[in-house]
């Protein structure tokens, strides 16, 4: 029914440093269909980042695209102009970047702020009067009073000013949001706020959202479909459901036994021995073989394809089956 | 677990730089030996950082070059290569001057060749009339193979001054430098710890240095007492020390002080001399020594100024010597008697540069933020 | 075990809000407004709350970080059985000793080790200021301590600067500096809260190990009542300056009381997309407690406010069995009325 909007296509990304090329993104393909809601979640250093700032090409300027494509309507982004690239930024693909709302300019007006993003990025050109109704429909939308438009920022709470943040990146009526950790530094209560208010908006708007987070719980809550990924990896991709219910790949297996959580039995957690590696020389074969329980000879020399584990259910591990269910491991 | 100690070696070491001193810390008897190591380890790292700076190179060279005219009249003398009664900066003199045949002549057209019946008139060693073609000793004398940048009007080698003058202001320059970092380290960083009455007190002090310019106030102290180098060091010292580094230090000795290991060693129970001595010091260390830098720049000028005014009691120094080219008529010749002139003048210039350029060089090391990438 | 490690009477914080040059300040923030709890030895409690409730504040007062505007802490003294010491009167010269029985570990691992001291340098200062040991038992003391807390061999890491360790490292040096004195009480503000998910839970496991090792009690300061269950015995949820409700883990987190705690419970995100929960809806934003009024501090937020709440004072916290307290008008009322 719904049809594929984003198509990641064996995307690999480097950064080229003095020591080295720092190999962000290795192989990394996915879809995101329309009115469907994708997490990517990982630890910091995964890629995550990296690809939602390659989504946008807002990449450093030491990253070097090496092969792969990032199709958005079946136009490859990687190969636009800049000027382009630059039309479609916050028209199709907006961004809520990590710690924006902590971005604004405190000597404007918020809605003076987002006004000017419309001015530069938004196409059909609009009077004063209709920027000033567009505005204020998108401080109704995501919950803030419109007055507040002609309100400094350092008037509005931590909250109000992440909803702002939201309320610009929706201006130019993109078709993608990219959330990148949207809520990390607020409160529990709060978060789950904006949280509940992303995905009424999503679900009224009918758009796209992809959200990036450390956080496996707030990625739960909120998405159809989850990507978890491990050192530049994309390791395990499946309906949120699916994946939760029963992580194939041993890392998210992992990484599921070690969250606690306020529900369920009040467990002991398994712990992910070691540390995440070094991407200016990433392992041989599987990224994540040193920390594995299940590692096989043949992880440490081969690189394991994305399989099909069913339902659409795909992970790259070669020992997917030797992963036992999640509660398994308990007590 | 066990993965945890072998991890890689920081990459940006060189690899079997490190290596040895892995083997020296393993091997090492006591823990005055391990911290030897591990300062050479950071310098080593500091000075890679600081060598891909070529203006901070450039600087060092220079600094270099200076270091060695400061050194070489010691070794001169020594060897007896340089005899003290011709060479020494102050009371050496050329007992057989160079001389020229010049004609008397009213006006003259090529000085060169000709000289005004009106400087021989006033010249008591000379006699003779327009048209006379006389000998002239030269002196100043411009250089020549004895005397590689000439002598000055008494017969003094400008080149053994210039050295001198060049050992003087390494003298003076590290001396004011080292006064201002331990005042102002230690007024900041106490200003910073105690806050308070303590921190309003020393920084009103400091306003106060501010506000009076330091020119003036070395005019006014050299007027009341014999005013030696070392006098104006430590002055030049108090006055930046006190004055404008303490307050940046103060500022970057609060941003550290609220750090949780200072709270982690009060915690410990650490006290306040040591959380000051131990932990916030060594912390604004770094951005002390970039002022130190910038001290030795202010100070050499500073020398040059009061000595060009002639309110400062030193035997050689690059100021006196542009002053007795001053005093003495040499100076606004249009360049006649550059020798005089010159070699002092761009060498406080290019030394004052020199501590600047290595100063943000250094800067560049303390502040990563301003690193390129 | 009725004698209490730690005992907080009507602890108090106020902050003055400055209002200009030299005059006395007339307005206050209430960052911890009368707080009572105990802490038994062994027992490790979790202090939950959003930011600004006053709970760091709470930490570095009972630590003597901070002076407290009034109220007492009080510690058993080891020497002097029974008898609680008030730590505002402990006399300058037997800080040190008082220093010994309380550590603290502190939230950010990449600002709580000083970069210019080696791992040894760091682990070894209160041993070094407190003059136990020569040079050499300290040395060894450090490298015992480094193998307990997971960073073997300690020879590799003794001689480490802060910046050649990772997060998780970093953290395991700084719960070896707090322990190293064999303290019976640490104070731990969000110890993990800044690390990598992956890390966590190793980390809070070592921390679990060594209180059973060392006997010593946490009080354990999270915003995040998913961790403070797995470490905590007990749970107190704060609130402006006030602990709104205290009781066991389990009992607190199934049965909240308090319309705080269940609004906050409900908010916290749980990874597992079939359960569905209860929402509770609470009004507005958090506000800061400048000259807070008498009543409830969470009238404001507060769904089910009714006219007692409004009429009478902050209501105190009040034994609804099994050790669960509460400060709620309405839960008592409930209870009456039942």
């Amino acid at each position: 029914m719904s049809r594929p909007l984003l198509e990641v296509d064996h995307l690999v990304m480097n950064y080229t440093t003095e020591k080295g090329d720092v190999s962000a993104i290795q192989d990394v393909s996915f879809t995101l269909n329309e009115g469907e809601s994708l997490g990517l979640v990982g630890e910091s250093g995964c890629g995550k980042t990296s690809i939602a700032m390659s989504l946008l090409r807002l990449v450093a300027e030491n990253a070097r695209f090496d092969s792969g494509e990032i199709r958005l309507d079946g136009t490859d982004l990687l190969s636009l102009t800049d000027e382009e690239m630059r039309q479609r930024r916050w028209n199709d693909i907006s961004m809520v970047f990590q710690g924006a709302m902590n971005a604004w300019n405190p000597v404007y007006k918020v809605g003076d702020q987002i006004r000017e993003a419309m001015d530069l990025h938004f196409h059909p050109r609009l009077s004063n009067a209709e920027v000033e109704a567009r505005i204020s429909k998108l401080f109704e939308l995501v919950g803030l009073n419109p007055a507040m438009m002609n309100r400094y920022p350092h008037e509005f709470s931590g909250g109000m000013r992440q909803r702002a943040i939201i309320a610009m990146a929706l201006s130019c009526d993109p078709k993608i949001i990219i959330a990148d950790e949207p809520t990390t530094a607020l409160d529990v209560i709060v978060q789950d706020q904006i949280l509940q208010e992303l995905k009424k908006i999503q679900a009224d708007l009918g758009m796209s959202i992809i959200y990036i987070s450390h956080d496996i719980a707030v990625i739960a809550e909120v998405t159809d479909k989850i990507g978890v990924m491990y050192a530049g990896k994309l390791v395990e991709l499946g309906s949120t459901r699916e994946v939760f219910a029963r992580p194939r790949h041993p890392y998210a297996f992992l990484l599921l036994s070690s969250t606690p959580s306020v529900t369920g039995p009040r467990r002991k957690l398994a712990p992910l021995e070691g540390e995440p590696p070094d991407l200016l020389n990433p392992p041989t074969g599987c990224r994540f073989h040193p920390r594995c329980p299940y590692a096989t000879d043949q992880c440490a020399t081969d690189e394991p394809p994305m399989e099909d584990a069913g339902d659409g259910h795909q992970v790259a591990c070669w020992n997917w089956k030797e992963v036992p269910e999640l509660g398994g491991l308990t007590k | 677990m066990t993965d945890l100690g072998q991890r890689a070696p920081e990459p940006d070491l060189e690899a079997n730089a490190e290596a040895v001193e892995s083997q020296e810390i393993a091997k090492a008897q006591s823990l005055w030996q391990i911290r030897w190591a591990l300062l050479r380890r950071s310098f080593r790292n500091n000075w890679k950082l600081f060598r891909r700076n070529r203006i901070g190179i450039a600087g060092l060279v220079i600094i270099g070059f200076f270091a060695t005219l400061a050194i070489a009249p010691s070794i001169f003398f020594a060897t007896g290569f340089w005899s003290t009664s011709v060479y020494d900066p102050v009371t050496g003199l050329e007992p057989n001057p160079p001389s020229q045949q010049l004609e008397i002549v009213q006006t003259v057209t090529d000085p060169n060749t000709q000289i005004d019946i009106r400087q021989v008139l006033v010249d008591g060693r000379i006699n003779g009339n327009i048209g006379d073609v006389i000998d002239v000793t030269l002196q100043p004398a411009p250089p020549y193979g004895k005397h590689w940048l000439g002598t000055d009007p008494l017969g003094r080698d400008i080149l053994s001054q210039l050295m001198y003058g060049a050992k003087a202001a390494f003298g003076l320059g590290i001396l004011a430098a080292t006064v201002t970092v331990l005042i102002g380290t230690v007024v900041g960083s106490v200003a910073a710890f105690y806050g308070g009455k303590i921190d309003a007190f020393l920084m009103r002090l400091a306003d106060l240095l501010i506000m009076v310019p330091g020119l003036a106030i070395l005019i006014v102290i050299s007027a009341v007492v014999r005013f030696q180098l070392w006098h104006l060091a430590v002055v030049i010292g108090i006055l930046s020390g006190f004055g404008g580094v303490a307050i940046v230090l103060k500022s970057q000795a609060l941003a550290v002080k609220v750090k949780p290991f200072v709270d982690a060693a009060r915690v410990a129970g650490g006290s306040n001399a040591r959380l000051i001595v131990a932990h916030i010091i060594p912390n604004v260390m770094p951005l002390s020594f970039l002022y130190m830098m910038f001290t030795v720049t202010s100070a050499i000028q500073s020398e040059a100024t009061l000595s060009f005014i002639g309110l400062l009691n030193v035997d050689m120094s690059w100021g006196l010597m542009i002053q007795l080219a001053n005093n003495q008529g040499y100076l606004l010749q249009g360049g006649r008697y550059w020798w005089m002139v010159f070699p002092a003048g761009l060498a406080v210039t290019f030394i004052a540069m020199a501590f600047f350029l290595v100063g943000r060089a250094m800067d560049e090391v303390v502040n990563p933020r301003l690193r390129k990438r | 075990m009725s004698q209490p490690l730690l005992k907080v009477e009507n602890l108090t914080k106020l902050f003055p809000v400055s209002k200009g040059f030299l005059r006395t300040p007339t307005d206050f923030i209430h960052a911890v407004d009368g707080i009572n709890f105990e802490i038994q030895p062994g027992e490790s409690l979790g202090l939950v709350g959003e930011s600004g409730c006053g709970k760091s504040t709470t930490g570095r007062m009972l630590v003597k970080l901070m002076e407290a505007s009034s109220g007492h802490v009080l510690m058993s003294d080891k020497t002097h059985t029974d008898d609680l010491i008030d730590i505002a009167n402990i006399p300058n010269d037997q800080m040190k000793r008082f220093r010994r029985r309380v550590q603290m570990i502190f939230q950010d691992p990449y600002e709580s080790m000083n970069p210019r001291r080696t791992v040894f340098e760091t682990v070894s200062e209160p041993l070094t200021v407190q003059n136990i040991g020569s040079l050499k038992e300290r040395e060894e003391r450090v490298s015992e301590m480094l193998r307990l807390v997971g960073l073997a061999p300690p020879d590799a890491f003794l001689f480490r600067y802060p910046h050649e360790l990772s997060g998780g490292q970093r953290q395991r040096v700084a719960i070896a500096r707090a322990l190293v004195l064999d303290p019976s009480f640490v104070v731990a503000d969000e110890p993990t809260s800044m690390l990598d998910v992956s890390i966590r839970i190793s980390i809070m496991d070592l921390m679990l190990k060594l209180a059973d090792e060392f006997d010593v009690s946490y009080l354990y300061i999270t915003h995040d009542l998913a961790v403070a269950r797995y470490m905590c015995d007990r749970i107190a949820v704060m609130y402006l300056g006030k602990i709104v409700e205290i009781g066991d883990t389990e009992e607190i987190l199934g049965n909240p009381q308090h319309p705080y705690t269940k609004a906050l419970l409900s908010a916290v995100p749980v990874p597992d997309p079939s359960f569905k929960r209860e929402e509770v809806e609470i009004l507005g934003g958090i506000t800061k407690a400048i000259n807070p009024p008498s009543e409830c501090r969470f009238i404001e937020r507060c769904p089910w406010a009714k006219d007692v709440c409004r009429t009478s004072d902050h209501p105190p916290l009040e034994d609804k069995g099994d050790g669960h307290y509460v400060a709620c008008h309405l839960v008592e009322s409930a209870l009456t009325s039942a």
